[in-house]
């Protein structure tokens, strides 16, 4: 989508065009199940979240700003939502490396994702990113898998760009560490190969 | 700078989401834009102005002559 069909949209998403917004639903409806079922690690929280973003977004489009960029605002809103969601069920997590007890995360699930991945190596990534912290794992799905930019990013986690490149290159190494620790697990050791039985 | 984890990760599957209930979201989604829009924030406002700017300004001026009034019959 180019900048000035983007700018297209807004305009028409605030005079309350239905064919604009199905334009939008059309583009991120996916992206946005994705990332939260990444982050929620549950299908039907993840479908909850995503009716309650259309909705949101229906609600406020008509007070957006002419310049902004859709797929920010878009991830913005489910983003918090999710937030709001795991603030209501009182979940925290006590791995968070920046220490905001706001962040939750609970424990960690096996995500739809994770139940139908294609490969192995797929199965691991999933459960590696299943173990990360919130904002870790928020900040690699925004970038990674929804493809937004670092500033967009930066303005869907409400730090700054800076900021962002830093929780980016922590979440990274720990997604390293993860996978090194599912594949240690996962992979038994030379001493604990059963050997062939020999003729 | 090609990254492979990130490249991994972004080669990731996507998983659908319910397509039954994508489908009703949607569909409840664009009845309250068009609701909106027929409800557009162009007639809300020139309603609005339409009745409460004349309304105040009314009481503004029962409220000068009543002050002035008050003022004549004290001081007058």
């Amino acid at each position: 989508m180019t900048r000035d069909h983007e700018l297209a949209l807004v305009a028409r998403l605030k005079t309350g065009d239905a064919d604009a917004f199905d334009e939008v639903h059309a583009a991120f409806n996916q992206r946005l199940f994705t990332f939260l079922a990444r982050l929620a690690r549950r299908r039907d929280v993840a479908e909850d979240l995503l009716e309650e973003t259309w909705l949101r977004v229906v609600t406020h489009a008509h007070r957006l700003d002419p310049e902004t960029r859709l797929g920010a605002w878009l991830f913005t809103v489910a983003r918090n939502l999710h937030v709001s969601y795991r603030r209501s069920r009182f979940l925290e997590d006590a791995a968070v490396e920046t220490g905001l007890g706001l962040w939750p995360s609970g424990p960690a699930q096996a995500s739809p994702f994770e139940e139908t991945a294609a490969s192995e190596l797929e199965a691991r990534l999933e459960r590696a990113l299943a173990t990360l912290p919130a904002p870790s794992r928020e900040v690699l799905l925004l970038v990674a898998v929804a493809g937004l930019d670092h500033a967009d990013a930066a303005d869907v986690c409400g730090v700054t760009p800076q900021a962002l490149r830093q929780r980016l290159h922590r979440a990274r190494e720990a997604l390293s560490l993860a996978l090194a620790r599912d594949a240690a697990r996962t992979t038994p050791g030379i001493d604990q190969v059963t050997p062939c039985p020999t003729r | 700078m090609s990254d492979p984890l990130m490249d991994r990760l972004a080669s990731l599957p996507d998983a659908p989401p319910d397509a039954v209930r994508s489908a009703r979201t949607r569909a409840l989604s664009r009845a309250r834009v068009s609701v909106r829009a027929a409800a557009s924030p162009a007639s809300e406002s020139h309603a609005a102005h339409g009745l409460w700017r004349p309304a105040i300004a009314v009481l503004g001026v029962l409220y000068m002559i009543e002050a002035m009034v008050m003022a004549l019959r004290i001081y007058g």
